[in-house]
């Protein structure tokens, strides 16, 4: 096993630091200079009071649900949406920000410049569905009324969880990865993919707190991890969206329909309620991210073959994660209603099966990706007879 | 939700009951601002209850943290709905037993979510994937609209 060890913020690190502002980005040197004399010699430059031609005077009006992005974006003022971003730094769109270009600096992480690499038609009302819909698994959860499983169905019930809290970071940690690359210019997908961020600690939360309150977590599994890496690694955010937004969390959205349907208390049926709610936005997010993508692609068959050549390697390693007995056995068990009824439970297991890849190929339809015929991911249950 | 206790009689299936839902909805507006907006027309949909192949449907259309319209669904309103949850009338009278049992929650066996998943005895349909999604989206909202029913005494017109 390599041995990893974590590498200490060093003298060549901070070496590297004051370089990097001493010695070649000395830009900010020079208006610290010229701010500073300003203000010593009592000098107010008040260039801010001159509003130029940005139009700014007309205000924001809310709406019936109060000042939404999509009230502010009738401004005029408040800026397009580009289709490509050339604005690489924190200067928001909408502001005064052209005489001072030259002197800004360059946020050389923000490398996905193109709109149709992230946009989605519903991604403003997305974001204040989620806002609103927010709720807290410490608090909205009737944890008190929680009752004692059989030894067979808490073990269920707590494997479950264990492979949900493996899973759901990944869909914070897939869009966190993004979000830093996306310029500033496109606010609204980065305000979207932080309220998808948090909907997925709040899901590790809950998931973690509900194996602990049933006894604790149980089994990982490799081939969680491996679909994990697959979404993280995908080479485009559309690609990884794709993998992550439609088909993974169209799976997981199906888990937790079913967790919710087999769920044997009160409380995990909150849960697996709660959280079905926020997959469905992200789902929903990826469904349209994706048409967005396609419907803008300067080529279209060009653009689908490329995904097709993604999904067939990408439904395949995801397959792995819901082929694994950790996963698979635990629904069964829940579904039978116990280990002694496990073969029923595999019985329906085949028949949700079928449904959850009919969503999929549906979703992947309403994008206009057609992966029917392509599709990798056995239409029936691989243990069906 | 705290355990509710019924105040009136109304008979099911009616335009009439859904309407108390709603009416219901629209008081409690604190706990449904709590659980976020609702954005979506449901046409909740009752098979053979005029009779052999004549279903009732009702289209409820939900705003924000409010209901803003109840009729029953003409031939001119067949579009409007994002999705139709439907049912015959013994599964959606078992679910409405179990909800006032449960006084305001239902038994285990008897969630929206549960009833739906197998596509059997509810079923959730909607052309759009897209817009069948709302469906799971407002999850938890549309429970608490039905579970709603256990503050009224409901009656049944369609003997299971």
């Amino acid at each position: 096993m390599t041995e990893i060890v974590a590498k200490p913020v060093g003298v060549e690190s901070i070496a590297a630091y004051e370089r990097e502002f001493g010695e070649k980005a000395t830009e900010w040197a020079a208006i610290l200079q010229e701010n500073a004399d300003k203000l010593k010699s009592g000098h107010y430059s008040l260039h801010w009071l001159d509003p130029q031609d940005s139009g700014w005077g007309r205000r924001a009006r809310p709406s019936s649900r109060g000042l939404t992005y999509a009230d502010v974006n009738q401004l005029p003022q408040s800026g397009e949406l580009p289709k490509t971003a050339t604005w690489l730094n924190f200067a928001p769109r909408g502001s005064i920000r052209e005489p001072y270009r030259d002197r800004m600096p360059t946020v050389e992480s923000y490398t996905v410049v193109d709109r149709d690499e992230l946009w989605a038609d519903n991604v403003i009302t997305l974001y204040e569905e989620a806002k609103a819909r927010q709720w807290n698994a410490t608090r909205d959860i009737p944890w008190s009324e929680l009752e004692r499983l059989p030894d067979d169905l808490e073990k269920a019930t707590c494997q479950l969880c264990t492979f949900l809290t493996e899973v759901e970071f990944v869909a914070g940690d897939f869009p966190a990865k993004w979000l830093y690359r996306i310029p500033q210019d496109f606010l609204e997908v980065k305000s979207f993919l932080s309220t998808q961020i948090m909907d997925e600690a709040r899901h590790q939360e809950v998931f973690r707190k509900r194996a602990f309150a049933g006894g604790g977590l149980l089994h990982s599994a490799p081939g969680f991890e491996w679909a994990l890496k697959a979404i993280l690694d995908a080479p485009t955010h559309t690609m990884g969206t794709f993998l992550l937004n439609l088909l993974g969390e169209g799976l997981v959205l199906s888990i937790f329909r079913s967790g919710e349907m087999i769920a044997k208390t009160h409380v995990d049926k909150e849960i697996f309620r709660r959280c079905l709610q926020d997959e469905a936005r992200h789902v929903s997010y990826g469904v349209l991210e994706l048409k967005n993508s396609i419907d803008h692609a300067p080529d279209r068959g060009a653009a689908i073959e490329e995904l097709h050549r993604f999904a067939d390697v990408g439904e395949l390693v995801i397959l792995t994660a819901f082929s694994e007995p950790a996963l698979v056995e635990p629904l069964a068990v829940l579904l039978g209603g116990g280990l002694a009824k496990i073969d029923q439970g595999m019985e329906g297991m085949a028949k949700l099966w079928s449904m959850f890849i009919g969503e999929y190929l549906q979703r992947c339809d309403r994008a206009g990706f057609p992966r029917d015929e392509r599709c990798k991911i056995p239409k029936q249950a691989i243990w069906a007879r | 939700m705290g355990e509710m206790t019924p105040s009136e009689t109304i008979s099911f299936p009616s335009l009439a009951w859904f309407e108390m839902l709603a009416e219901r909805m629209n008081a409690d507006r604190a706990r449904y601002e709590h659980l976020g907006y609702v954005d979506c027309i449901v046409e909740f949909a009752v098979r053979d209850a005029r009779g052999p192949g004549r279903p009732l449907r009702v289209q409820v259309t939900f705003d924000e943290f409010s209901v803003t319209d109840v009729r029953e669904a003409g031939p001119a309103d067949a579009e409007r709905a994002d999705f139709t949850l439907e049912a015959d009338p013994k599964a959606w009278r078992e679910m409405i037993e179990s909800i006032a049992k449960g006084k305001g929650r239902p038994g285990l066996d008897q969630t929206l979510n549960h009833l739906s998943h197998f596509d059997a005895p509810f079923r959730v349909c909607s052309a759009d994937p897209l817009k069948r999604d709302l469906y799971f989206r407002y999850n938890q909202s549309l429970q608490e609209f039905v579970n709603a029913s256990a503050l009224c005494v409901t009656t049944f017109d369609v003997r299971p």
